[in-house]
């Protein structure tokens, strides 16, 4: 018997566990499961349907982002400018609405269109220029910051009409009218990585650029899409943040990036490029938003707060990573 | 049709390997393989793809621990939990990636992790420096210089660097994986200089390639595993090539290069006073539907490169590209692709393969649009053309599932070749195209092209491999320094005119002189 005369049978290789329960976003959602019966069981108030469908409503403008966050992530790369972006189309929302005379529509046009704009920037400096995205985004992070500033001159603009206050505070079939928003983003996301040409080269521009583009990807224009979709998206969560809280302010969206960055990694997206899923990005939303809330109504001081998701984020690292040394069998 | 290693051991062995299986999830890579060798001995390891040499190195080198069996290093057990412990018992291995750091110096990347000190920790530069060139002079190389960039060396000489390295650790036990896979003749002929020098030391040498002609003229001993299991261990002068392949394949090979004549077509790609400085320099060729054009020349003199001008991966700044009839203007891959363009290139490490991902997303990553529809993917049609490939090529896989850098060397080389051609493409770009891979599969790969040419397929083939560029051509161009400096028929090609030809200026240089 030889190779050449043999042909292999395409078979699912055998494995003690099944592969999905070794998966990074099961354990994950075990783990998010786990916290939730301990801090229901601490809080009357916690595992109500009320009080989730709330902190779903609060999660939607980071989880728009963390979105295309998590395909960027997945290439190597990272948007660090989305809270800045946030700001400054909040402000141009505000400034267009109230200074320029545009009817509400139409400055809502004009901020997501300025958001994917300041998203292309960043695309454009980084395949053409090849300026590191840490390095390209950092800068913009300052700038956008500053433009935003700028405009506002610390002024702050409310009074919108009472309809565009629907889209942030109301309900829509029982549920806050913004989280179906996020669930028609998550699905459509979802979609796009699993099933799509273009979710594939996401892994495989992640997992070896070179051999990407020597394959005949189109790997610079795939970058420019995520980056100029990860402005929209900051700019639609401008526009559904500025709903909720009826004001705008320059400051708008400041640490965003944290919160979006944290979830896509606490969701097992690596860091370095080639893995993750929108899932695991939704379950590491839901872990953040959640930690926080049952924190504080448990007691827990806001620094606490900030302490315990830094440790499940650490922890998650690790489970993640003796993950992958099991996966690759060493 | 087993021999007894131990009857023919030439001297007391410094390593002695015994029973060793080893498993991998989906496969049994080695079941129980004695081995041994002696010092002062080369002792060759041969096999098909995916027959597991290079597990069986890497157990002894101490990278993965075997399930069963055990190590004896001067005939006392050894614990070979991790590399280092092989590096203390004396076991150095160069593997078939190269894993030097480009950045650092030649001395820098010999001394990596055993720097000389002196006082208060600190790096003793003079003495690594001059440890350098002590190991450069008992090897009597004086073209490399201790403080060169290794990034900036040619393959040849990255892998004297990793040799130095071996022997910077007084290694006894020195394991060449593939060696000679991306080395020209003549660098062939300086590393077995140097494996002659060590054989003299008392080094014992073990030594894994698929070019059997090397094995007769350095080895002293050779061992065939096939499937994991230990087939024979003969002496070289026992045996004959066409008996170790019936060893190696359990059954005879014909013919290593048929290619067929058939009968020439129109020019599918015409390149005028092409140029990309600065490797490429006017190169003008053509290659017909249905033609192998053979390019040769030494590493470095351009072939890689003019491929990749044509590929679109470096556009062209000057002249001319015409695909069948038609002026392009090829600016990107992606757009080479759309043209009926395809180019398996030489690394397969870097350039060719995805190493994380599956077998099966490497085959449809080339062809996404051909089992895609409206941008979906259709997974039943993307599992067809890897199923199909796997068969085509043969590919030694537990699964379509698995990762495809966990493949052997061979078998990841058919699958960067195998994606390529799910394309169906119109010319077809081969950058050594049977590095590494076995004599079986070698001759089915000939064999294949020379069926895609017989079906109008133009194949323009780079090949270091002499034997391969005048079997498979029915042309030879051969570059120097980014030119086409000669160009021979199948009729009066031989092996001296393109060797002379690919060294022409240096020769012309020295008459001049
Ligand atoms: N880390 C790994 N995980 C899973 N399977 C592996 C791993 N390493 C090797 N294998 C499998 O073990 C078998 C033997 O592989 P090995 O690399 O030893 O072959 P080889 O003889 O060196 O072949 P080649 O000539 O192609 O380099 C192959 O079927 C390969 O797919
Ligand atoms: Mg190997």
């Amino acid at each position: 018997m030889s190779a050449m005369s043999e042909i292999p049978l395409p078979h699912p290789a055998k494995r003690v566990v099944p592969w999905w329960l070794l998966r990074h976003e099961t354990m994950l959602a075990v783990i998010l499961l786990i916290a939730l019966v301990v801090l229901g069981g601490l809080n009357s108030r916690f595992l109500t349907l009320d009080n989730l469908l709330n902190q779903g409503r609060l999660t939607t403008e980071v989880g728009l982002i963390a979105l295309p966050m998590t395909f960027i992530i997945i290439t190597g790369g990272i948007d660090l400018s989305v809270g800045s972006i946030v700001g400054f189309c909040a402000i141009l929302l505000g400034y267009s609405w109230k200074v320029f005379g545009f009817p509400l529509p139409l400055a809502i046009c004009f901020t997501l269109l300025a958001g994917a704009a300041a998203g292309f920037l960043n695309g454009i400096v980084i395949t053409r220029v090849k300026v590191p995205p840490l390095i390209m985004t950092i800068a913009t992070l300052a700038l956008y910051r500053g433009l935003a500033e700028g405009i506002s001159q610390a002024r702050s603009v409310r009074g919108y009409p009472e309809w565009f206050y629907f889209i942030g505070q109301e309900n829509l079939f029982g549920v806050p009218a913004q989280l179906w928003l996020l669930l028609i983003a998550i699905v459509v996301a979802a979609i796009v990585l699993d099933r799509t040409t273009f979710g594939r080269s996401l892994y495989a521009i992640g997992n070896n650029e070179t051999a990407a583009r020597f394959s005949g990807l189109p790997v610079d224009r795939v970058k420019l899409i995520i980056y100029t979709l990860s402005g929209f998206m900051a700019g639609l969560s401008a526009c559904v943040l500025v709903s909720r809280v009826t004001t705008t302010r320059s400051d708008m969206g400041m640490g965003y990036e944290l919160d979006v960055i944290a979830a896509v990694v606490l969701g097992g997206t690596s860091i370095f490029g080639g893995v993750g899923t929108i899932w695991g990005t939704v379950v590491g939303l839901a872990m953040i938003q959640l930690l926080k809330n049952g924190l504080a109504l448990t007691g827990v001081k806001g620094d606490a707060t900030i302490v315990v998701i830094g440790t499940v984020l650490i922890l998650s690292t690790l489970v993640a990573s003796s993950l992958q040394r099991r996966r690759e069998g060493v | 049709m087993t021999t007894d290693p131990h009857s023919e051991t030439p001297a007391a062995p410094v390593l002695l390997v015994r029973a060793i299986e080893k498993s991998f999830p989906g496969v049994r890579a080695l079941s129980g393989v004695s081995f041994d060798a002696a010092r002062g001995e080369v002792h060759a390891l041969l096999g098909e793809n995916g027959a597991g040499k290079s597990t069986l190195i890497k157990i002894v080198s101490g990278v993965f621990p075997p399930d069963r069996g055990e190590v004896l290093v001067d005939g006392r057990q050894v614990d070979l939990a991790r590399p280092d412990d092989a590096r203390r018992a004396g076991i150095a291995t160069i593997y078939q990636e190269l894993l030097l750091f480009p950045e650092l110096t030649v001395a820098e990347n010999i001394f990596m992790g055993h720097v000389p000190r002196a006082a208060l920790g600190r790096i003793d530069w003079r003495a690594m420096h001059e440890k350098t060139n002590a190991l450069l002079a008992s090897l009597e190389i004086h073209d490399l210089r201790a403080d060169r960039v290794v990034g900036s060396l040619s393959v040849g000489n990255r892998q004297r660097v990793e040799i130095l390295r071996a022997l910077s650790q007084d290694a006894r036990i020195l394991i060449m994986d593939e060696p000679t896979a991306a080395l020209t003749e003549y660098d062939v002929t300086r590393l077995f200089d140097i494996v002659r020098k060590l054989k003299a030391r008392g080094v014992a040498v073990i030594y894994i390639s698929h070019r059997l002609d090397e094995i007769f003229e350095i080895a002293d001993r050779v061992t065939v595993l096939r499937d994991g299991a230990h087939v024979a261990t003969k002496r070289v002068a026992d045996t004959d090539a066409a008996d170790l392949v019936q060893l190696m394949v359990g059954r005879r090979i014909e013919s290593l290069f048929p290619k067929i004549t058939v009968p020439i077509g129109q020019p599918v790609l015409e390149v005028k006073d092409l140029e990309r400085r600065p490797l490429t320099k006017n190169v003008s060729l053509t290659v017909c539907a249905g033609e192998i054009v053979g390019l040769s020349g030494l590493v470095g003199s351009g072939r890689s490169e003019l491929a990749q001008t044509i590929f679109g991966v470096t556009p062209a700044d000057n002249g001319e590209i015409r695909i069948a009839g038609q002026k392009v203007d090829i600016r990107s891959p992606a757009q080479a692709r759309s043209l009926g363009v395809a180019y398996v290139p030489e690394d397969r490490g870097t350039q060719g393969l995805v190493r994380p991902m599956t077998v099966r997303e490497n085959f449809s990553l080339a062809a996404l649009g051909k089992v895609a529809f409206g941008g979906f993917i259709d997974r039943g049609a993307e599992r067809k053309l890897a199923g199909d490939g796997v068969k085509r090529f043969a590919v030694k896989t537990s699964s379509l599932e698995q990762i495809a850098g966990k493949l052997s060397g061979g078998n990841q080389q058919k699958i960067v070749l195998g994606k390529w051609l799910a394309n169906g493409p119109k010319l077809l770009i081969l950058d050594e195209p049977t590095r590494g891979i076995d004599v079986g599969a070698k001759a089915e790969i000939h064999r294949l092209m020379g069926e895609l040419a017989a079906q109008g397929l133009a194949i323009l083939m780079i090949s270091s491999e002499l034997p391969e560029v005048l079997g498979m051509s029915d042309r030879v161009l051969v570059m120097r320094e980014g030119r086409i400096v000669a160009e021979f028929s199948r009729e009066e090609v031989t092996q001296e005119s393109i060797g002379a030809a690919m060294m022409g200026s240096r020769e012309n240089a020295e008459k001049a002189a």
